[in-house]
């Protein structure tokens, strides 16, 4: 078994706790687990992308080869754009469809694509992908902050190697309890997204 | 204990799990974190050195007590701290000493792309360990200090920057039942380095005797490089084998799984090279292929055993076959084969999307103290036709589109004296240099001084946040704390300004017009000026829900008054803000926005107003 997933979007959003949370669970499961992250200045708005790569046998880098990513985890279209190539044509991608805008496209002075081009992109990649509004989501839930806990809630509905109830264990392990019912309700509309 | 952690923590975990006693360090991606991690170790000293030089020298100090000691850097502060180097190789040490010397090849953090390997082993003489994986890492410090005391020589640890932001399952090892108790020797006849003649070595001047010594020791480097479970061979088909140093051991194992091949490996993780195991190895190849981060190191040695071994084995790397920038991938093992004929078919192309992804430029975060400050100098800048050199930290963002205020990005400390330099030719603009707090303590105080000394006739801006808010707000001199949260002596700037008997400003950056009146006449003076910014870093302090730094002040917006002029963009550039073309106005995004209020100050229609 080899699960590779790339999680891609803007500094800020919550990333690196996905991925986490993603390694967390399958290091549960027995899984051997490598990623890494490219985070650059990621607090100032820059592009983060993690990779995580998951197997029951041994695991050499910690990037994911192009056209191998089983699941590609975009939290921003544009961001998701960015890494299209590392999609394997067998593996499903989700968009979180909310736009961050660069600078430059603020300033006019670069264009944003069209979200319709974005998708056809990826579609002409592969052919499995669900685009969900979990940013919208999660501000209905209390916080643009939980956007990470809807896309783990979408991610663990797409693919067998997730357990819903387990994968809540883990949640439970790595949120703040202060926050945490949230969090679990934000998982659970994460899910019905993709099931609507 | 297992844990899936990132490979800075196992880095940390093995030095304490050595015993290690001092830590010190100055913040740079990739290694930061590497001191962050040790600070809860029980019986560690840990600390932010001013800069890279000064940490080597601590760590240098607490081995004369024969105690373990750590420096940790990035390859920019191994570039400072090479003077040191070239004393410490002659030198040797006393207690287990090594130096951990990140490289960030693809420079995804740094201003510039480097292989430390050559300041450490090629000039320096020093052995190194260059670590696969994370867990190897790990291993190869606990290692490091191990044959640092055999040897009496420091060692090196150089990680790049796929080894300290890689995320892997470590496990927890047994710490070492170290005693380890301060004593200091004297032993002049190493630790005084100096021009004299050396009665030990027969009146040889005392550094060419250094010198012999450190020559001699490399054949015990290469005997415990030969004997090291960092290096072996690995069998496989055909007479084309793969050397993968560090990393690029596990592009090629990736690549290996990709064709499901296997190829004759020789994983290397030490320098010197194992001599006799590279000699073994090559001798059934027709042509190896070296991966290795960043520079042709290994490749060009290997050439030379070959040459001098008589072997007709064609080697390759990035001198000339494979990409001699950027990071290795198993991409670039894979094409490697390809263009020797040893894989079939053309490159696997991922059809590229019709449309571009935008690029995203770094900027000040919204409510960002610098961003006030950059506005304020970009318009004063303009109006005196001013040349601006720039240094490193958050502030230097504003160097790319919209501010575009400083002219140059060089190394920690430079803006100042090449803004001397520029002064200095006489031309006929006023000249200001841009830096940091941390970046002035860290080499940027020199500069001052040597302008105040010469006379220079520069405006030095100083963008006191009160932390290293670039690499994760780490305390630096001027912040009144150190690592442990101790209230320490803030190092004031103004007195440093005063002490120099330079005409030195405070301003706060929140309120623009005093800020550019002070720019202003400072920039009209005659001699060294300085001004300097201050305003806490408004990330770290809202994540602290300390005082507010500055009054909230709502942004109404009016739609009917903005006529599209985007100076708002063009002068402040704020990311609450956005242009809609088909309007030609622009708007704020209120979902981000932090009321600062500047752009209210710099709209002139009245469009944006507080």
């Amino acid at each position: 078994m080899n699960l590779n997933i790339i999680i891609c979007g803007v500094g800020g959003q919550g990333n690196l706790l996905a991925s986490v949370a993603i390694a967390n669970y399958a290091m549960k499961k027995g899984f051997n687990v490598v990623g890494t992250e490219t985070i650059g200045a990621a607090q100032r708005g820059g592009s983060v992308v993690s990779h995580l790569r998951i197997s029951d046998g041994p695991i050499y880098a910690s990037t994911v080869p192009d056209g191998t990513a089983d699941i590609l985890l975009g939290f921003e279209p544009v961001e998701a754009l960015r890494h299209i190539k590392k999609l394997n044509p067998e593996g499903i991608y989700i968009i979180n469809v909310e736009k961050v805008p660069t600078v430059l496209c603020n300033m006019g002075l670069d264009q944003y694509p069209d979200l319709e081009q974005i998708m056809a992109a990826l579609q002409d990649v592969s052919s499995h992908g669900y685009a969900i509004n979990a940013a919208e989501k999660a501000r209905e839930l209390g916080g643009a902050i939980m956007t990470n806990v809807v896309l783990l809630g979408a991610l663990s509905s797409v693919s067998d190697f997730f357990d819903r109830d387990e994968f809540i264990e883990v949640l439970k392990k790595i949120i703040s309890p202060k926050v945490l019912e949230k969090n679990l309700k934000a998982f659970e509309e994460g899910r019905a997204l993709i099931a609507s | 204990m297992k844990q899936y952690i990132m490979g800075n923590e196992a880095m940390a975990k093995g030095a304490l799990e050595a015993g290690v006693k001092v830590v010190t360090g100055y913040p740079g991606t990739p290694a930061t974190e590497i001191v962050d991690y040790c600070l809860p170790g029980e019986q560690v000293y840990v600390e932010w050195s001013a800069n890279e030089k000064v940490a080597l020298e601590m760590a240098m100090g607490a081995s004369l007590c024969n105690m373990r000691s750590m420096a940790v850097m990035k390859h920019n502060g191994t570039n400072f701290a090479t003077d040191f180097i070239m004393h410490l190789n002659f030198t040797g040490v006393r207690g287990g000493m090594v130096l951990v010397s990140a490289d960030d090849p693809g420079a995804n953090s740094s201003q510039n792309e480097e292989d430390t390997r050559i300041l450490i082993h090629t000039y320096g003489h020093l052995p190194l360990f260059d670590p696969a994986t994370p867990a190897e890492a790990k291993d190869m410090i606990k290692e490091a200090f191990a044959l640092s005391e055999k040897t009496g020589s420091c060692y090196v640890l150089r990680p790049v920057m796929r080894i300290c932001h890689s995320r892997a399952i470590i496990e927890d090892g047994a710490k070492e039942d170290l005693v380890q108790t301060p004593d200091f020797q004297s032993d002049r006849s190493r630790f005084v380095m100096s021009a004299v003649s050396e009665p030990k070595a027969g009146g040889l001047m005392r550094p060419m005797w250094r010198h012999r010594l450190l020559n001699e020791k490399q054949a015990e480097f290469t005997r415990y490089a030969e004997e090291s479970r960092f290096n072996s061979v690995e069998e496989g088909e055909g007479r084309t084998g793969l050397v993968g140093c560090g990393i690029g051991y596990t592009c090629i194992k990736e690549a290996e799984a990709l064709l499901n091949r296997k190829f004759p490996v020789l994983k290397l993780g030490t320098l010197p090279l194992p001599r006799k195991k590279v000699i073994s190895f090559l001798r059934d190849l027709d042509v190896a292929i070296v991966f290795e981060e960043v520079e042709p190191v290994v490749e060009r040695m290997l050439k030379q055993i070959c040459y001098e071994e008589g072997l007709a084995v064609k080697i390759l790397g990035r001198e000339d076959y494979l990409p001699a920038e950027g990071e290795l991938t198993p991409e670039t093992v894979i094409e490697a084969l390809r263009k020797q004929g040893l894989v079939e078919g053309g490159k696997t192309a991922v059809s590229a999307p019709q449309i571009s992804a935008p690029v995203r430029t770094r900027t000040q975060c919204v409510g960002c103290p610098h961003r006030g400050l950059l506005s304020a100098l970009k318009q004063v800048a303009r109006k005196k036709k001013a040349v601006v050199t720039g240094d490193i930290g958050c502030y230097d963002a504003g160097s790319f589109p919209p501010i575009e205020l400083q002219s140059t990005i060089f190394c920690m400390g430079s803006s100042i004296p090449m803004a001397s330099g520029i002064a200095k030719t006489g031309i006929d603009r006023p000249v200001m240099a841009i830096i940091g707090d941390s970046t002035f303590f860290h080499n940027g105080l020199l500069g001052l001084v040597n302008a105040v000394n010469n006379r220079s006739n520069i405006t030095v801006i100083l963008c006191d946040n009160s932390t290293t808010a670039m690499t994760g707000f780490q305390p630096h001199p001027g912040s009144g704390t150190n690592i442990y949260n101790e209230q320490t002596t803030a190092i004031s700037p103004e007195k440093i300004g005063e002490a120099l008997g330079i005409k030195t400003r405070v301003v706060n950056p929140y309120l623009m017009e005093e800020t550019k009146a002070a720019v202003t006449e400072a920039l009209e003076e005659e001699g060294v000026s300085l001004v300097i910014s201050r305003a806490p870093c408004f990330l770290l302090s809202s994540r602290r829900g300390e005082k507010e730094i500055f009054p909230r002040r709502p942004v109404k917006m009016d739609p009917e008054k903005c006529n599209g002029c985007k100076v708002c963009l063009n002068d402040l550039g704020c990311p609450a803000l956005h242009y809609v073309a088909g309007e030609k106005k622009v708007y704020v995004d209120f979902n981000n926005c932090v009321s600062c209020g500047l752009c209210a100050d710099i709209c002139r229609r009245g469009a944006l107003s507080v």
